[in-house]
């Protein structure tokens, strides 16, 4: 099925895409650590960003409150290891599970009672904010004063079983995620309910009177969304060690998860991938050109917020659908934005 | 309309699109020069949220930098690195650093950036000394390369008792009951819990009566004010913000709510901004906070060197526990004789400075690399002023205690 999906991109596509895997791979043998950790924030927020914009840019749902399937994966497979010894893979299902259940619950109610676009919206934001204020009191897994994994640092080798090691193996690990996710949604896309879910999301109506069942699929979006977010707060538990409610569950880790898509183009394969490189290391960038100007005794105190702030302005007036579609007419891959 | 074409090809393009990423991404070659200033990545929030108090902790370090320089220590290099208030930040920021050749790293306040910036620290081997983070399990990893400068968390909360014992001891007054009223944010609910845990080990002379919570972004804290006069109690022992602890003492003064004394666990009432707002109103508020001790000499050259550099910004917490964790770095350099991460660790783990600015028993880590002989100050407020009343043997002057009513101020 992959040599059917590689044979539709154009050779030229297929050379860097190639390229871009070859030096990805090969990376960590080059690169130093602070190239590492910013290498693993662009698949964190490429990952988060695709599995979003399955919701979002495949069946119309915005949703502001992803944070919310984010910290139950995060919680749920951290406090099953710490508590009962639980491998982290078993607890990305239960993760999973745990906020699809939530993701079909907040669905349900959104749906059933026809709460659409801005609405749905801000019920998210509303769930993520009370299960935020839940888990600021729940003592079992810290309260607000944090909950903490061991942490082993690679000092005792890699275990990829247990998710204990160093920052290399969690860039390979958050690399496979992209790679996985990125395979997932293009399976989604050429797929009978992939199909259903841009019905839905180009005229819900119209949908609806061919016969789709769309509280049904917008459901699924839902959930596979939610559980996939939840894996990713698996990952990011373990590689970070510590989760706090105000940051796990904040609005703020919510609008990251969602500004690469936005950046790169809702709804497109390579968009939230290609949003995250131009979002993470174009800010580090800036960050470290400008250290000079720190010498002379100008802030640069959020220049890096400042310059997301810019980037989405000018998406918005200049490119709408985002980044991805006019790169992919500039690389000559034309055929259409895939 | 007549489509512009940029003097820009495909090929130039994509030639500088990967120089600008790479520029970001690239290894920055570490140098380590002999000789030569240590350099300190100093790491805090220093824009998003929390933006204040990083900015406040940098400007603690930027008045440690010639006050060391007098003491006769190296010159220190300070590299200045931003977590954006963000946990997931708090580790590029820390790599960023030490890529740019920081050999000691300084940070980062808020607890989860500091558990992150502790793996990178531990990782990379460079040696971390925390300012301020109260979370617990930060020392209780095993690292051998982080050491704290700042009382944990349950530390706080016994000192913030124990200080009320010194007051109702050297006053003479005994309060028969107490009343909590706390905002219910993260840090408001953690001092809530830890209280429930601590009060009762602690024989307090009162009972806590009630334990009243009110929303951060409350507009309105009559309710809650009307129903903790109601309970009759001597003392309300408030856990607050800034804003909400304007609200709190307007309302108060507002109902004509008098008990003998306010004592704040935490931030708010401190602040300038507080004091100058309510005026003769914001008098005699005890907080309790880990603090400078105004009896130590290197504690008053920390606040004329910061006064002038930074005038008008108010030396507080933020700024002690910065200043010292710059102190602890140009010590462990004068002794480990180089910028060497091992032998900096291992002199910053025989640390024994005795005369610091803090308001602690000197500066020594444990096994564990945790100071515990740093103790909670009770600090009243005068005309504008917060001076430090508690422990009476670092007194700058006496306290008012019980407080006189809002009208007789006047």
């Amino acid at each position: 099925m992959i040599k059917i999906w590689l044979a539709e991109i154009p050779p030229r596509g297929r050379l860097y895409l190639g390229l871009l895997l070859a030096a990805l791979l090969a990376a960590p043998l080059f690169i130093d650590g602070y190239a590492l950790s910013v290498l693993v924030l662009v698949f964190y927020f490429a990952y988060l960003g695709q599995a979003w914009n399955i919701m979002m840019g495949f069946a119309g749902q915005l949703s502001l409150g992803h944070a919310l399937y984010f910290g139950l994966g995060a919680y749920t497979g951290a406090a099953l290891y710490v508590h009962f010894g639980l491998s982290p893979w078993l607890g990305m299902l239960a993760g999973g599970a745990v906020a699809a259940a939530a993701g079909a619950a907040i669905g349900a109610l959104g749906f059933r009672f026809k709460i659409g676009g801005v609405y749905f919206a801000i019920l998210t934001i509303a769930f993520a904010e009370f299960t935020r204020i839940l888990f600021d009191h729940w003592l079992w897994v810290g309260g607000s004063g944090g909950f903490f994994l061991p942490v082993t640092g690679g000092r005792g080798g890699n275990d990829l079983l247990g998710l204990r090691g160093s920052p290399t193996m969690f860039y390979y690990v958050w690399l496979a995620a992209t790679i996985g996710v990125l395979i997932l949604c293009r399976a989604l896309l050429s797929s009978r309910l992939g199909y259903f879910w841009l019905a839905i999301r180009e005229d819900q109506e119209a949908a609806q009177a061919l016969g789709i069942n769309t509280f049904r699929y917008k459901i699924f979006a839902v959930m596979l969304s939610a559980a996939l977010t939840a894996f990713g707060g698996v990952l990011y538990a373990f590689y970070n060690n510590n989760l706090f409610p105000s940051a796990i569950f904040s609005i703020t880790r919510s609008i990251d998860m969602l500004l690469g898509a936005i950046i790169g183009g809702v709804g497109t394969l390579m968009g939230p991938i290609i949003g995250a490189f131009i979002l993470t290391p174009l800010g580090e960038a800036l960050t470290v050109l400008l250290e000079p100007l720190r010498d002379l005794g100008i802030k640069l105190d959020g220049i890096k917020q400042v310059f997301y702030g810019l980037c989405v302005v000018v998406i918005v007036v200049f490119q709408r659908r985002g980044v991805w579609p006019w790169l992919w007419r500039k690389l000559g891959l034309d055929g259409g934005a895939k | 309309m007549p489509k512009t074409r940029l003097p820009v090809t495909r090929r130039t393009f994509i030639a500088g699109a990967s120089a600008t990423a790479l520029t970001g991404v690239a290894p920055i070659r570490r140098s380590f020069a002999q000789g030569a200033a240590l350099k300190v990545g100093v790491i805090h929030p220093s824009s998003g949220f929390l933006a204040q108090i990083g900015q406040a902790c940098n400007r603690g370090a930027q008045a440690a930098l010639p006050v060391l320089k007098d003491m006769g220590y190296a010159n220190i290099e300070i590299m200045l690195g931003d977590t954006e208030s963000n946990p997931d930040v708090a580790r590029a920021a820390g790599e960023r650093l030490i890529n740019a050749g920081a050999q000691l790293l300084v940070g980062a306040f808020d607890s989860g950036q500091t558990s992150t910036l502790a793996q990178v620290a531990e990782q990379r081997g460079i040696p971390l000394v925390i300012n301020i983070a109260a979370a617990p399990p930060i020392t209780e990893q095993g690292y051998k390369f982080v050491f704290r400068n700042f009382p944990r968390a349950p530390g706080i909360v016994a000192g913030t008792f124990e200080v009320q014992k010194q007051l109702f001891a050297a006053s003479g007054r005994s309060p028969s009951k107490c009343v909590v009223l706390h905002v219910n944010d993260t840090f408001g609910t953690a001092m809530r819990g830890a209280f429930g845990g601590i009060y009762p080990r602690m024989n307090m002379p009162y009972q806590i009566v009630d334990y009243i919570s009110y929303d951060p972004q409350a507009r309105d804290l009559s309710v809650e004010v009307a129903k903790a006069k109601a309970t009759g109690a001597e003392i309300l022992l408030a856990v607050s913000r800034l804003n909400d602890a304007m609200l709190l003492t307007r309302e108060m003064v507002k109902q004509r709510w008098e008990p003998w004394g306010i004592v704040a666990a935490g931030p708010g009432y401190y602040e300038g901004a507080y004091m100058k707002t309510l005026g003769k109103n914001g008098n005699f508020v005890i907080s309790t906070v880990p603090w400078y001790d105004p009896r130590k000499p290197l504690a008053q050259r920390m606040i004329e060197a910061h006064q002038k550099m930074f005038p008008g910004q108010v030396v507080d917490t933020n700024t002690v526990f910065t200043f010292e964790a710059m102190l602890v770095a140009a010590d462990a350099y004068k002794r480990a004789g180089s910028a060497n991460p091992q032998a900096l660790a291992a002199a910053i783990r025989a640390t024994d400075i005795k005369d610091n600015a803090a308001l602690s028993d000197g500066i020594k880590f444990d096994a564990k690399g945790q100071n515990d002989t740093v103790r909670i100050a009770g600090i009243q407020n005068f005309d504008g002023d917060a001076k430090v009343v508690f422990p009476l043997s670092s007194a700058e002057r006496n306290f008012v205690f019980p407080v006189p009513g809002w009208q007789a101020r006047r």
